[in-house]
This record gives structure tokens, C-alpha cells and sequence, in this order.
């Protein structure tokens, strides 16, 4: 875990409220591994006061680049996405535990690798994508996109071109399926041939995943966010629920959580 | 160095610590989180999140929410229970070498009575804060906010230990001086102020509280003026040290409540903002001394009262 200051080296409107910001963090880029997250703050400010914090879309441990994608979806996050190229952003991280990689489970070696994306919940499986893509045994990528419109298929082209197929739902039929993501997924694993399925998107997508991945006898992980204080276990304010009660922490013992630790009723509630 | 390094020590009751920057209970967890980005020995103190007799789940999420220079939290008092703190937490955040304060928080009298007892017992720390103060479960403000109920707890710890007691404050009360004189007379080595005030903030999209506990403690620079006032009115009526908390986010932040009158300073929320919060203040503070010819920190403590 590193704090350090960065510079901001381009910040592009890819979609209505959502950014790509692309910073110069060598050591965090080349320490980050898929599902991991960053925690950013403004330097010097007190407005946002906390950190924010981000999942990395892509580290590139070559040039040192981390690229996020960020949605505008307050006050915090919208005077993050106006700083321009240059500026200096404070990153913490890398933080929180990792998607597992398909050989740590038990889910059979010659099935297909399923990912599940929903809006901005894209980037985590970008990143987990482009990890698989360079195995020694890379496994086969079925990804999945599911948005309200369009627009909202957010740096879609990053995911499909990670994927070996691709598949595509909107809620108003402006692109692919008319419908919900979660009806392709179903259509997936009627195939029966699904190794794992991978999940990040809004909670109620994810509850439909893990719920159907689980009565398909597929392992499932998902990527959450909550509002967060420290970012590294301390606070116990990014709770979640915790199947068989309890919670847990999304900064430390997540973001990434295999479905059955989660209790869906307490987050589909929230 | 050119100048003589300044004398930073504190004491508090028998207790001396090295310098007067410590963590804010609740906002450095068991210290450990921490470990790998900060020297914890470097503290003057490390306080531990809230103990509790038996183990507690906390509130229903959300738990946070940042205002205007602040946030609320409502975490509700999540721990693991006093028993799993002591075997599973302190042997190891002992290892760095830095005194340790548990922050103690009970439902009654006997309650804080046992969790005194079981943390004397474990040889592990150095001090005892007894949390009267937290506004996020029920009934934890209750005794904070009545002088005769203070000193009843105050002085039933008092009577079965005699590791230093320092009692945390809460502001949300009419006359804080009134607590802090029932907590000193009834035995308390020391005062910690200030814990949250009480807020809330509402989620006007979805019509609803943003916490799930619908109210929350307020912290950050926010609540700093109104902390600097209450340990600017303790200073006045108590002659035991006061630690002054409440958003300090830089060393100036800190030297206003020593001038104010605190002899320490706990640093909460700027934990979440840069975990070197508390080590870059200690810089500060030895460059500020050095730079005014301060010889030892305590010639500025109460400065501001004339």
C-alpha cells in the first residue's frame, strides 16, 4: 500500500457523467492486481474532504499508467472528474482483495470464463479481462453488457475487445438485447458450460447473477462499492451484509467477494 | 539539527507519553490497519476503536456520509468484544512499542467496571478512556450527559484500577465544564473532547436518511471551532490535561487547541484523509517549536487565556 501524489495525465468524457482518468502511478500500476481499487483525494482541498474511491479500469506496468473510469455521481466525484490534465491527484492504494483467477477455482479448466457487466460496473472486469488475456492458459471470455441505454455501454470496446465473444442488452433496446443483462446471463448458463461467473454492476444486477449462478452450480464473484472512510479496514464504514449476519468490509475484505459470503436480502434493502 | 530537539512528553496521571499526538478512538481501528503506511511508534498514543463487553455487528449500512468540511458516521460501536481484542489485537500492536489506550464503552456501570478490570488485567495498555459519549447506539450518550451519572461511572472505575482514566466528553450537552468537573472530582486523570455531534443528513432523492441509522456523529473540520470552544471552557474549571480532538487536519489545527488549553491532541477524521496525518503534525509541532525558541510544548498549553 502506497500513498503518493500523482499527476493526472488526461481526464475525457467518454459518456454522459462518466471519465477516463488516466494518471501517472508507476508503483501502484505495477503492485495493482484486478479488482483492486484506489483511493483518491484532491491535494490540498477540503472540498471533497474525504477520498473517493475508484476501481482500476487497466494498469499498464509498463508505462506506470493507471486508467479509471469514474462516474459523476455527487459532489465528490463531480469536482474529480473537472480537474484537468496536470493536476495532481493523491492516490492511495493499491487497495482491497483481488478477483481470484480462474485456476484458484474449482469450476472445471476446460469451461468458458463468464463476465458480467453493468454500466459502470465495466471497469474491474476490464482489468480482470486483460489479466486472464495474458495466462499461460487464457482461458475463454464470454463477457456481457448490460446498460439503460446506449450511452451507458461505457468503454465497451475495452471489455469486447478482452472478450472472445461479447453480448450486449439495454434496457430500451438501443443496442443488442432489449431487456436486462441478467437475460443473456440466464441464456449462458443454460449452455452448461460456465466455469465462473464474474460480476460488477448495480447491486440488484448482482444479486440477480449470484442468485442464478447459484442455482446453475457455478462459482460466482462480485465487485461492490459502498460510501467509504479509510480505505484500508480500520473505519468499519463500508459495510455490507454478511451471509449468516454480521458485515463485512468492502475496503478489506473486499471489493471482491465470492457471492456466497454476501447476504443479497440485506443489499437488495439498502 | 541546529536547534535542541523540544520536549513533546505529556503526562497524564502516572502516565508519561512521548509526544501529545495520539489517534482518535474509532478512526485507526486497532492501529495494525495501519501499519504498512505509517511508524506507528512514532505516536504518542495509539486509542483504540470502542470495546465492548460482548461483541457488537454495528449499524445497518449506510454508515458514512461526508457534509460540508465533515461527515457523518454511524458505525454503531462494531467490535468484536473486549475478550477478542485483548487476545487477538493488542499482542501485536504491542510490538511496535507504542502506548496503547483502550476506549472503553458499556450499556451500565458494571459493564465499564468489567471492561476496565479486563483490560488492566492484559498488561497491554496504558491508559483507559472511558467512552461516555457515543451518539450512535442507544443509550451510549446517556451517561455523558449527566454530571451525577459521569461521576458514578468515573468514580466505580476509579475505585478497582489505577492505570490513568481519561474520560471522553461529548459536546452535546448545555454546560460541558458541568460534566468535566463530575468526571475530575469523581477521579478522571485526564479529559478527551471532543467525541461527534449529533447530526443527520437526508437523501432528498430518495426522501430517506442517508445513514442507515438515520442520525450520525459529525467529525472533520467542521466540528473544530466548536471543539476548540469546550476545551477553551474545560481549561478554565478543570487542573487535570485535556486532549483535545475534533477535525484537526494540520498542525496549526493542533496548536490551536494546545493554546486553547489541551496538553494532547487526538487526530480522527484526517486518518481517512492522509493515514500520516498524526506523523506529519508531530513534525509540525518540533518545527514549531524550534522555530519560536519553545523549549518544552507545555509553555504553550492554555497560552491563548492570557
Amino acid at each position: 500500500m502506497l500513498s503518493t501524489e500523482c499527476e493526472l495525465l488526461s481526464n475525457q468524457l467518454v459518456a454522459p457523467d462518466h471519465y477516463v482518468m488516466q494518471i501517472l502511478a508507476p508503483e501502484i500500476a505495477r503492485a495493482s492486481l484486478p479488482g483492486q481499487f484506489v483511493h483518491l483525494r484532491i491535494p490540498r482541498t477540503m472540498d471533497p474532504l474525504l477520498r473517493r474511491p475508484l476501481s482500476v479500469m487497466l494498469a499498464d506496468k509498463v508505462h506506470g499508467h493507471l486508467r479509471l473510469l469514474v462516474r459523476a455521481a455527487g459532489r465528490g466525484t463531480e469536482i474529480i472528474v473537472a480537474l484537468p490534465s496536470g493536476a495532481s491527484v493523491d492516490l492511495l492504494g493499491p487497495l482491497g482483495s483481488p478477483f481470484p483467477m480462474p485456476d484458484e477455482i474449482d469450476g472445471g479448466s476446460d469451461k468458458d470464463v463468464l463476465l458480467v457487466a453493468g454500466g459502470v460496473g465495466v471497469a474491474p472486469l476490464v482489468c480482470l479481462a486483460d489479466a486472464m488475456r495474458s495466462l499461460d492458459d487464457t482461458p475463454y471470455i464470454r463477457s456481457m453488457f448490460g446498460a439503460s441505454t446506449e450511452d451507458m455501454l461505457v468503454c465497451w470496446t475495452e471489455l469486447a475487445a478482452r472478450s472472445d465473444e461479447f453480448s450486449v442488452a439495454t434496457e430500451d433496446g438501443s443496442a443488442g438485447e432489449e431487456g436486462l443483462i441478467t437475460e443473456v446471463l440466464a441464456g449462458q448458463l443454460e449452455r452448461g458450460h460456465a466455469r465462473v461467473v464474474y460480476g460488477c454492476g448495480p447491486a440488484a444486477m448482482m444479486a440477480e447473477v449470484a442468485r442464478m449462478s447459484a442455482e446453475a452450480g457455478v462459482p460466482c464473484y462480485c465487485s461492490f462499492e459502498q460510501r467509504m472512510g479509510c480505505g484500508v479496514g480500520a473505519c468499519l464504514s463500508c459495510a455490507i451484509g454478511a451471509a449468516g449476519g454480521g458485515y463485512l468490509r468492502v475496503c478489506k475484505d473486499g471489493p471482491v467477494f465470492n457471492a456466497e459470503q454476501v447476504d443479497w436480502e440485506a443489499i437488495r434493502d439498502e | 539539527m541546529s536547534e535542541a530537539c523540544p520536549d513533546l512528553s505529556v503526562r497524564i496521571g502516572s502516565l508519561v507519553l512521548p509526544n501529545p499526538v495520539m489517534t482518535a478512538s474509532g478512526t485507526f481501528g486497532y492501529g495494525l490497519e495501519y501499519a504498512d503506511i505509517c511508524d506507528l511508534s512514532r505516536l504518542g498514543a495509539v486509542v483504540i476503536k470502542a470495546a465492548t463487553v460482548a461483541p457488537r455487528v454495528g449499524n445497518r449500512p449506510p454508515r458514512i456520509v461526508e457534509t460540508a468540511a465533515g461527515m457523518l458516521n454511524a458505525i454503531g460501536l462494531q467490535n468484536p468484544g473486549a475478550d477478542a481484542i485483548i487476545a487477538e489485537k493488542l499482542p501485536e500492536l504491542a510490538g511496535f512499542g507504542v502506548p496503547i489506550i483502550a476506549n472503553l464503552a458499556g450499556e451500565c456501570v458494571d459493564d465499564y467496571v468489567l471492561l476496565a478490570d479486563k483490560f488492566a488485567a492484559c498488561g497491554h495498555v496504558a491508559a483507559l478512556e472511558l467512552n461516555i459519549s457515543c451518539p450512535n447506539v442507544e443509550g451510549g450518550m446517556a451517561f455523558g450527559v449527566c454530571p451525577e451519572m459521569t461521576a458514578e461511572l468515573v468514580g466505580s472505575v476509579r475505585a478497582i484500577t489505577d492505570l490513568p482514566l481519561i474520560t471522553k466528553l461529548s459536546p452535546n450537552v448545555t454546560d460541558i465544564t458541568e460534566i468535566a468537573v463530575a468526571a475530575v472530582t469523581a477521579g478522571s486523570d485526564a479529559l478527551s473532547m471532543i467525541n461527534t455531534l449529533l447530526g443527520m443528513s437526508i437523501d432528498v432523492r430518495r426522501r430517506r436518511p442517508l445513514l442507515g441509522n438515520a442520525t450520525g456523529g459529525l467529525s472533520g473540520p467542521a466540528i473544530r471551532p466548536v471543539a476548540v470552544r469546550c476545551v477553551w471552557q474545560v481549561y478554565d474549571v478543570v487542573d487535570v490535561p485535556i486532549i483535545g480532538s475534533g477535525g484537526i487536519m494540520c498542525v496549526e489545527d493542533a496548536l490551536e487547541f494546545i493554546m486553547a488549553g489541551a496538553s494532547a491532541v487526538a487526530i480522527g477524521t484526517a486518518n481517512f484523509v492522509n493515514p500520516l496525518a498524526g506523523t506529519e503534525i508531530l513534525d509540525g509541532l518540533v518545527d514549531y517549536c524550534q522555530s519560536n525558541g519553545i523549549k518544552d510544548i507545555s509553555e504553550i498549553v492554555g497560552v491563548a487565556h492570557g
